[in-house]
């Protein structure tokens, strides 16, 4: 595995360059917000840099793509066109939590049973370079909770680490030593390894919160049915929030949309918390309340994921709790089980 | 890698209305492209996302047999976008279908053993499939006794009334119809069914139930077969849920871990034990 180091100042030219070769996104300020935007001839600023507001799964998982499109015909329908759109592109500056969502939905999409070639495409073509956090960027991360840590590198193909006076660039993957070339030539000694491993210590160290959050599986296996279930959910408004911004939330629906004589299938992102998301044609629900909604999710995560991947389907990121309008707390309703 | 959104083009050779209320209908699909037909290799119990231009997809249960060469039939009642607009279609219309998805009824875990088929109103399509492949001559000799049991609410409401005519005249087959309100018209059994179950009282010795019917049906009949003394390993349905993907993607017809669309549609009542109490 190839090591370099960078000179701090020479990091965003990097990305710059990159970004004159390929499509290369980088974490850019839009008004109040951070988000992964193209570079395209604009400057790439890291400094300060905390989180995106949108986990970056959009870009393997869209939030609304195109499946096909059909033609009408004398006859029905006829399929057009298959469409896969997916050409080589960088993702710059991923959190490492953010990073960790993709090995957690490769499990799902790239499922031995049933491979999604929509988001397996876009996955190999893209190359990831996160940024390890030296400093938890929120009092709400608590990604060594659920198997992450602030230097992770599960969905990492190239790892920056901020040494203070150095960027340590580790080439980790294929993918990833593609890129070398453009980090130039100054290997990285031992002496950056162990400042590197410190820092991974430390900055993990500092994450306060601590949630027991594998610990709880057994009650989730064994609580189906629990009064605590009838307290959690009540004053959520089922706005979604928590499942739009949810790096690993995956749930899709699929519809149609028809102009004329030319319709396409699409996929766009669907919510556990909404009512509709289950209900039947017949009008029978088998989620007929937010109780069993909120149910879904916690379980989802912190059991059903568990069973079937052998891993927890959050990373902690902390983006649903800070932006949820009513100030659900997932750390707390994991706290609150982990009592019970 | 195969793409598992993107249906197969079939066109729609024949339509058969099955009720006198003439909302539900059987379509025959044949495939347009040869290759399509050698590929969709499938099992009773199974099912597939019938696709419709511009309404978008529904699960429904494979209703012909693998027996049946040259076509797939799905029975469909008329309830939402999609199925509303299958019900307008003419003979020759080109759609898509998308498949086979989901388990299958056990066929192995089946065979050698004597088969309690019970059915209820409209559910009875892939225990159509199942009947008729357990009855084709290259496998007739696979399965034990088979009895049949099926029930609608009326005589006009009986699907697949040819087949129940000529099953009802084979030795190998016991078959018990009945309906719960009979007509003038009707000469057969009136009673429900949990109530001809109980009188057939088939036995539970080297004895499996395939049972799927609304509700209302499942919850009176299970007992039934309890008293039996059939255990729960050998008393098989198949689960309905809102789908989208059907396969294991989307996230919503899940039951604990497992989902519907993939891990099932067809479970035992001791697998079914085992999950959530969610369907």
């Amino acid at each position: 595995m190839e090591k370099l180091l960078v000179k701090k100042n020479e990091l965003a030219g990097i990305a710059e360059k990159i970004a004159g070769e390929t499509n290369l996104y980088a974490p850019v300020k839009d008004e109040d917000n951070v988000l992964f935007t193209l570079l395209k001839g604009t400057k790439c600023e890291l400094e300060g840099y905390k989180n995106t507001k949108n986990a970056p799964k959009g870009f393997f998982f869209p939030r609304s793509e195109t499946l096909m499109r059909y033609k009408r015909t004398d006859k029905g329908m006829e399929l057009a066109d298959v469409v896969n759109e997916s050409g080589p592109a960088v993702l710059f500056g991923v959190r490492p939590c953010d990073a960790r969502s993709f090995a957690l939905l490769d499990m799902l999409f790239d499922q031995e049973s049933y491979r999604d070639p929509y988001y397996i495409d876009k996955r190999n073509n893209t190359t990831v370079v996160a940024l390890a956090c030296v400093h938890p960027p929120y009092s709400t991360c608590f990604c060594t909770s659920v198997g992450g840590s602030p230097a992770s590198t599960d969905g990492v193909d190239v790892m920056l680490t901020d040494l203070g006076d150095a960027y340590l660039a580790e080439f980790l993957t294929d993918k990833g030593a593609k890129l070398a070339k453009y980090f130039g030539s100054v290997k990285a000694d031992a002496a950056s390894d162990t400042k590197k491993s410190e820092l991974a210590a430390s900055a993990a160290k500092e994450i306060k919160s601590a949630v027991p959050a594998k610990e709880i599986k057994k009650f989730l296996d064994e609580n189906f049915e629990h009064p605590f279930w009838e307290t959690l959910h009540k004053k959520c408004l089922a706005c979604g929030t928590c499942t739009f911004l949810c790096p690993t939330c995956h749930c899709f629906d699929i519809q149609d949309e028809v102009k004329d004589a030319d319709g396409k299938r699409l996929r766009n992102w669907d919510s556990c918390m909404f009512p509709l998301f289950t209900k039947e044609t017949s009008g029978h629900n088998p989620r007929p309340s937010q109780k069993e909604r909120w149910r879904q999710r916690v379980m989802h995560k912190f059991r059903y994921y568990v069973d079937n991947f052998n891993a927890i389907a959050c990373v902690g990121c902390g983006r649903c709790v800070m932006y949820c309008p009513v100030n659900m707390d997932i750390r707390k309703i994991v706290e609150d089980i982990s009592k019970l | 890698m195969q793409n598992p959104y993107v249906p197969i083009p079939v066109e729609v050779s024949k339509i058969i209305t099955e009720v006198d209320t003439k909302d539900i209908k059987t379509f025959r699909l044949s495939f347009i492209n040869k290759a399509d037909e050698e590929n969709f290799k499938y099992l009773p119990g199974q099912f597939a996302e019938l696709s419709v231009f511009g309404k978008g997809e529904s699960p429904i249960g494979i209703a012909s047999s693998p027996t049946q060469k040259g076509y797939i039939e799905f029975t469909v009642q008329k309830a939402g976008q999609v199925t509303t607009f299958l019900h307008e279609m003419e003979e020759g219309t080109h759609m898509g279908v998308r498949g086979p998805l989901g388990n299958s009824w056990p066929i192995e875990f089946l065979e050698g053993k004597n088969i309690v088929v019970v059915g209820g109103g409209f559910a009875f399509t892939t225990l159509r499939s199942l009947i008729n492949y357990m009855i084709h001559g290259d496998n007739r000799k696979r399965f034990g006794d088979i009895t049949v049991i099926y029930g609608a609410r009326t005589p006009g409401l009986l699907i697949y009334k040819d087949e129940l005519e000529e099953w009802g005249k084979r030795k190998d087959l016991n078959l018990n119809v009945t309906v719960d309100k009979a007509d003038s018209t009707w000469k057969g059994r009136e009673g429900f069914v949990p109530t001809v179950c109980k009188e057939v009282a088939p036995s539970s010795d080297n004895a499996v139930a395939v049972i799927c019917g609304p509700p209302i049906m499942i919850r009176f009949t299970l007992p039934v077969f309890f008293d039996l003394k059939f255990s729960k390993e050998n008393i098989l349905t198949s689960l309905e849920m809102r789908m989208k993907c059907g396969i294991g993607k989307c996230g919503r017809c899940n039951v604990g871990s497992k989902y519907v669309c993939k891990d099932g549609p067809v479970f035992s009542l001791a697998e079914l034990d085992k999950l959530t109490k969610e369907y």
